[in-house]
């Protein structure tokens, strides 16, 4: 390279002047590293152009991956303005795969869907990827590279590894270490492989904030591999699920809910399925069962021991410590054989889970009621125990150089481990995250990480089904994909994430040259033939005879869970996840410590009042919540809150990973101080008024008179109107089948521009969800039954809201719809007051104003309310609209819509469809014996009904205290 | 009478009064009160008060039910009076229709800044409009804004028309020039001449008998609000005639509060006498009465129906949070107007104080325990809710009582307190 000229030899020596460079150092990072490099002319102007061109373009896109920053004049192939394009990829949450489509409007992702072909989706969606657009487009996101806290420079990030490469060259990476997440990417995988391949000496740890451990040393102990248990409810005619997550969290849930759901409405199945569930703090799967027992987790030990001794001794005598109704479970478990399972939760220890690894393979289910499938996870280890050895390593100074992908243990670690004070030995620490978490601070070098929606990736199902993973946007920031900071450390030139992606597949699906495998994997969203084969080998006796050691019975008992919306933590900067009313709760932006209510009787708390929980030396002071139907003598701490960061996340209520991780017994006193919760019931504990409007009774019954939920012929009515047609939208909503899991609740918010109004709006009673799943106890405070109901605009035939506007704006519709015209609201909420289900939202402020959120994250197709203007459940009115426009077009009926809602229930508990079509499936739905319609005696006619839900008690089991259908 | 007459028209052209300062300063802070919140209410939106879901009626619909309810007595006594031909009505009127104009300005702003969109309330007018839309007639509240539009409209003009003959005497007797010209424009050229009286007396009357069923219907109306919807605690055939008992109710007591401070502030002693306040108070107990009749037919109802939801809307009113609120109703609206029974009372000011405070109180929470109590226990029991007012609601409320009374502070001041031309007319009487 020519030097440079004369004219330059000043510049040339400012730049060398240390002073000069130190100031600029600070000033501007990448210039003083710019500057420090060797000039040559030809790099000197490419700067100048640079910045020239830049400067110019600072709004456009860094990311374009061709380098074309001119927005196109004709659209890109395949996109038509106004119509929507779809695009598989999947949902990840701590390794496991969800499939998912993401609908684009003008190449912008703006909705999820759930992915019919993908095993773990069926179609449907859980609320964490209902969630991720907000998530996506959160300005919070981490967006550039820091070092030490401040403005760093990828370039000297990759100069650094590129000595350390020449380092761990001669010590064969010594003192490397790499701390994951739960890995099921076949790509990431390899590219670990390949990492550990260079370097033996290095360290691969694997830790989720969610431990699954149990599991893991569960099956390693019955099965002498880390075998997946994967049940198929479908053929499962008795379940005792004890703290069990099947229908909330485990991996699978999705397809497990629509398993569980098949079997549950007795119009629709010949054998209903009867389940039993024990519970420390009520959940989805207890409030879905039949039987449902509060227990602490003592106490599920015992319950578990003395199943046992029945189904695998034959021991029918009943320990002291087991409630009686064991033996009746056991009974029925044992009358069922191949076609009984017992499924236990991972918060239940590993030699449980070995022990219903024997009853399960005693009841002889393996095949028909459950599978054991090779596990999806890439190298099966134990998390408590990987972290532990990390941070072991930490402090005895063994680790030179960590990198920590995705996970946020400085936040998330158990309290018995202070993971940040451990993080200060490594020399070199490198911290990737999509969102700024407590580890980034904690580490010299935070990098920001690409969304799963801007690189390209792939990850397997709960079942082992891969999706490969394809970008949905350009990338927002400069995002790194993990595989590009793994590849550093062993080459200096890392391959791009498409090209390792593409390079994995390449081998396994023995394409065609023209790729089709490929694209056609690529358009399902789903790699045909990955599944997991079932493993073969046979139970271990020694899993049979574990002895559960008796645990002492404790005062008081303590469970973490985690958040069924926030999860670990992770989603907690998500508006519309923190606001969505926790199922059984009914709590948004917050987590007070759940207690049953004779613990709040004996401590004099009420709602909200401070409890301070102390375990051993560690303490925290939260308000506190009374909970019916949990465990007496339990508390439940829910994790996931209480973050350090982010303007959502920031201030929403306790951190209470301090008190995990610690033996010691805990305690509960009342302290000085009192919150005001946002729960979005907002009034008092009600218990046994909702017979009429939840309606429910026992099979034996329904079996002797299928006319049980039918109400008397309506007189006739003078004023009937009839909605003429040619289509009649109507909905049919299964209460069997729904287990509030709230996806419908989100998918309604994301679908149609619903707006998140803040913790303190959710305590002034104005929460905006068009659609609400209301929860109803019936039954004693310490044993109530939980029953869920959607409730949204039932768009009745003679609806009430109409009559009453002054000024016309909420109207009826040729097919049937009650429709809301914004234009012309004035705000005078006669409507609501009219409105008997109370389904409808006002914007009392400006809440669409005042959310921070992208505005290409919205709907195009939904309007975005005002200020002052009434709004509510439209049946989705734009999809409506959609399918009219293609059946004009094509000169045919309409054909079918799918509501949002409809669209992400997992257990298809919604039906929505044309009224009109003898043939629909709603049709049929609306003629079952169950089908009510919800205050039907005010003559509302609404389009929606219900299916009464129908509970199949056990005849041995003293019935608990039901409403008797006369 | 000449020197009754005389006194009057002083009022009105000379009379300085530091009590009449003292009570105009301290009904402007009020006002500024009421602009200040209307401004941030505007600001902001209706979010700056306590309705929330399901409660989404509050204060604004309270205080207009309210105010309407007060205006009614004026009218009463004015047109309903004239008509029967009663003789004491005379030196109460002006000061009754004074007290119906402000109360009726008060409560017609409150439906205006109740609105989501305030700016937009004139889509209730059937205006045209380049949709060629229409305002939806089955809707009560379209009655509403009727009923209201010309009550108050027509409530102005019989109070303006009413006063034209006392303004002409004003004109003519003021010495500065200004006052001349100003009572002269609002005099509209009135000279006393046989046929100008004539002519004012059939139009008088003909008014009167306008107003007289326009009072009944602007209540009826109100109640209809209420029981045009199927809302629970609502939805009661008996709500337009229960709806105008309690307008005539908190009406005659809002004229008794008046009588009280402004005899003693403008030396009326001669004109109202213990004879107006004994047959006031009488009113006051008949319809306090009526009241208690429709309280009574309301518990009957609900009972008779065994609906739960009215039921249990009903056992929230009698030991529910709420429940001090109804029981005020009934201590204030029925049992303590009881007291007037006694003829010695009904002429002691002090206890005639007490009662129509009470009463207008009372019927204040009437309102509130019909709007709010009945709304937070809905059908379905999901949607139960509860309610507060939040600053921005009571400083409205008592901007409001601002309103009201710079309105008839600057009408007493202005404009003469009895009407002069009735007064002459009835001692001319044979």
């Amino acid at each position: 390279m020519p030097p440079l000229t004369r004219q330059w030899r000043s510049w040339q020596e400012l730049a060398d002047d240390p002073l000069f460079l130190a100031r600029a150092a600070q000033e501007f990072p990448s210039l003083a590293s710019a500057l420090s490099n060797s000039m040559d002319r030809r790099r000197v102007l490419k700067l100048m152009a640079a910045a020239f061109a830049m400067g110019g373009l600072s709004g456009c896109d860094l990311g374009a991956p061709s380098g074309v920053l001119i927005s196109a004049v004709n659209p890109a192939p395949g996109i038509i303005a106004g119509r929507p394009n779809f695009y598989a990829t999947a949902h990840v949450l701590d390794g496991m795969a969800t499939g998912i489509l993401v609908k684009h409007q003008m190449g912008r992702p703006i909705k999820v869907e759930g992915n019919p072909h993908h095993p773990a989706s069926m179609g449907a969606t859980s609320v964490f990827a209902q969630a991720i657009p907000l998530d996506f487009y959160d300005p919070d996101r981490s967006t550039e590279v820091l070092l030490d806290n401040h403005p760093g420079d990828w370039q000297n990030l990759v100069a650094r590894l590129a000595a350390k490469r020449n380092e761990f060259s001669h010590t064969g990476g010594a003192g490397l270490r790499i701390l994951t997440g739960t890995i099921t990417s076949p790509t990431l995988g390899a590219t670990l492989g390949e990492l550990m391949s260079h370097y033996p000496e290095a360290r691969w740890h694997q830790w989720d904030a969610r431990s699954r451990d149990s599991l893991r040393a569960g099956a390693l102990t019955a099965y002498g591999t880390a075998a997946a248990f994967v049940p198929k409810l479908d053929n499962v005619d008795v379940l005792l699920a004890i703290d069990s997550d099947l229908l909330e969290s485990a991996p699978g849930h999705l397809k497990f809910a629509r398993d569980f759901a098949a079997r549950r409405n007795p119009t629709r199945t010949d054998s209903m399925s009867r389940v039993y569930a024990v519970e420390s703090t009520p959940g989805l799967l207890g409030a879905a069962a039949d039987h449902r027992f509060a227990a602490n987790p003592a106490e599920m030990q015992s319950i578990i021991a003395a199943l046992a001794q029945r189904v695998l001794r034959g021991d029918a005598s009943l320990a002291t410590d087991a409630p009686p109704w064991i033996s009746a479970v056991a009974t029925d478990l044992l009358a069922h054989p191949g076609r009984a399972l017992v499924h236990v939760g991972p918060d239940l220890s590993a030699e449980v889970h070995a022990l219903v690894h024997a009853i399960n393979d005693k009841l002889g289910g393996r095949g028909s009621s459950y599978e054991l499938l090779a596990s999806p996870e890439h190298t099966p280890v134990d998390h408590a125990a990987s972290l532990q050895a990390l941070t072991d390593d930490l402090d005895a100074g063994k680790v030179d150089t960590v990198l920590i992908v995705d996970v946020n243990p400085v936040y998330s670690g158990p309290g018995s481990l202070d993971f940040a004070r451990s993080l200060e030995a490594a020399k070199l620490s490198i911290s990737l995250s999509v969102l700024p978490s407590e580890t980034s601070p904690k580490t010299r070098w935070a990098l920001p990480m690409a969304h799963d929606w801007e690189t390209w990736s792939d990850a397997c199902a709960y079942d082992g089904t891969a999706t490969i993973m394809q970008p949905q946007a350009l990338p927002l920031y400069n995002g790194k994909s993990p595989l590009d900071v793994l590849a550093l450390f062993y080459t200096a030139e890392p391959p791009t994430p498409q090209t390792a992606v593409r390079a994995t597949w390449q081998s396994r699906l023995n394409d065609t040259p023209d790729g089709a495998v490929w694209h056609a994997a690529l358009a399902a969203g789903v790699v045909t033939g990955t599944r997991s084969a079932p493993i073969t080998s046979a139970l271990r006796g020694a899993a049979a005879t574990i002895q559960l050691l008796a645990t002492s019975s404790r005062p008081l008992h303590v469970v973490f869970k985690p958040d069924a919306q926030v999860w670990d933590g992770r989603y907690a900067n998500n508006a519309w996840l923190q606001e969505l009313p926790r199922p059984l709760t009914k709590l948004t932006w917050d987590n007070p410590l759940l207690i049953s209510p004779s613990l709040a009787q004996r401590l004099s708390l009420r709602n909200g009042d401070h409890g301070k929980l102390s375990v051993g030396n560690k303490q925290l002071t939260a308000p506190v919540w009374i909970v019916p139907g949990q465990a007496a003598d339990c508390i439940t701490a829910t994790l996931g809150f209480g973050r350090a960061l982010g303007r959502i996340s920031h201030n929403a209520g306790t951190n209470t990973y301090p008190l995990t991780g610690l033996a010691d017994a805990p305690t509960l006193e009342k302290v000085v101080g009192h919150d005001t919760l946002a729960c979005t019931e907002h009034h008092d504990l009600i218990l046994n008024v909702g017979e009429h409007i939840v309606r429910h009774g026992r099979l034996a019954d329904f079996q002797s008179n299928s006319a049980l939920f039918k109400d008397p012929e309506p007189a006739p009515e003078i004023y009937r109107h009839h909605p003429p047609g040619p289509a009649a939208w109507g909905m049919s909503i299964d209460l069997n089948a729904c287990i509030g899991c709230n996806a419908c609740a989100i998918a309604c918010q994301a679908e149609n521009n619903v707006p998140v109004v803040g913790k303190e709006q959710v305590i002034a009673q104005r929460e905006m969800h068009w659609l609400r799943v209301d929860r109803y106890w019936e039954g004693s405070v310490e044993a109530p039954d939980a029953y869920f109901q959607p409730m949204l605009c039932m768009h009745c035939e003679q609806a009430p809201c109409e009559t009453v506007c002054p000024v016309g704006a909420t109207v009826h519709d040729a097919e049937g719809l009650n429709v809301m015209v914004y234009n012309r609201c004035v705000g005078t909420r006669f409507c609501s007051n009219n409105c008997p289900y109370k389904v409808r939202r006002f914007n009392y402020l400006a809440y669409a104003d005042e959310e921070q959120r992208a505005i290409e994250s919205r709907n195009p197709d939904v309007t975005v309310r005002m200020r002052g203007v009434m709004e509510k459940c439209t049946f989705c009115v734009q999809r409506i609209a959609e399918a009219r426009i293609a059946a004009d077009e094509a000169g045919a009926p309409v054909g079918p819509v799918q509501t949002a809602c409809q669209g992400a229930c997992p257990s298809r508990a919604i039906t929505f469809g044309n009224l009109a079509d003898p043939g629909s499936e709603v049709s049929a739905r609306k003629k079952s014996p169950l089908n009510y319609a919800v205050l039907g005696d005010q003559n509302t006619h609404p389009r929606v009904t219900y299916e009464g839900r129908i509970r199949n008690l056990n005849p041995d089991l003293a019935a608990p205290p039901t409403h008797d259908p006369a | 009478m000449s020197a009754v007459i005389d006194k009057v028209a002083d009022i009105a052209l000379r009379h300085r009064s530091g009590r009449w300062w003292s009570a105009f300063a301290v009904a402007g802070a009020l006002l500024l009160l009421l602009v200040g919140a209307t401004g941030w209410l505007f600001y902001r939106g209706v979010g700056v008060w306590g309705i929330d879901w399901p409660v989404s009626w509050g204060f604004a619909i309270i205080n207009y039910v309210w105010w309407i309810g007060i205006a009614s007595g004026g009218t009463f006594i004015s047109a309903l009076f004239f008509l029967m031909e009663t003789d004491w009505r005379t030196s109460v009127s002006r000061i009754a229709e004074t007290m119906t104009v402000f109360a009726a300005a008060c409560a017609g702003i409150f439906p205006i800044l109740h609105l989501g969109r305030p700016w937009l309330f004139y889509w209730l007018f059937p205006a045209r409009n380049t949709m060629t839309l229409w305002p939806q007639f089955r809707s009560p509240l379209l009655w509403d804004f009727f009923a209201v539009l010309a009550y108050v409209t027509a409530s102005i003009l019989f109070w303006y028309f009413g006063a034209i003959p006392d303004l002409a005497a004003l004109r003519d007797r003021a010495s500065s020039r200004r006052r001349q010209i100003a009572y002269g424009i609002f005099a509209l050229g009135f000279r006393g001449s046989d046929t100008q009286w004539r002519h004012y007396r059939a139009v008088y009357g003909t008014f009167a008998a306008i107003m007289a069923p326009l009072v009944v219907s602007v209540h009826s109306i109100v109640g209809l609000d209420f029981a045009g919807a199927s809302t629970v605690g609502w939805h009661s055939t008996e709500f337009p005639p229960f709806f105008v008992f309690g307008a005539l109710l908190s009406g005659l007591a809002m004229v008794l509060l008046l009588l009280l401070p402004l005899r003693w502030m403008l030396k009326l002693d001669e004109l109202i006498t213990p004879r107006h306040f004994d047959v006031l108070s009488r009113l006051l107990l008949m319809s306090s009465l009526l009241v208690g009749y429709a309280y009574v037919m309301d518990v009957f109802s609900v009972y008779y129906s065994g609906d739960p939801a009215e039921l249990a809307v009903f056992h929230t009113k009698l030991h529910g949070a709420y429940a001090p609120v109804y029981w005020a109703t009934i201590v204030f609206n029925l049992l303590l107007p009881q007291l007037l029974w006694s003829a010695r009372l009904r002429v002691n000011p002090f206890l005639i104080a007490i009662v129509s405070v009470g009463v207008i109180y009372g019927m204040w929470c009437e309102r509130y325990s019909i709007v709010v109590l009945s709304l937070r226990r809905s059908d379905l029991v999901s949607a139960w809710g509860n309610y507060h007012g939040t600053l921005w609601d009571y400083a409205l409320l008592f901007g409001s009582i601002g309103l009201f009374s710079v309105g008839l502070l600057l009408a007493v001041r202005y404009v003469p307190v009895v009407s002069m031309a009735d007064v002459r007319e009835a001692s001319e009487a044979p």
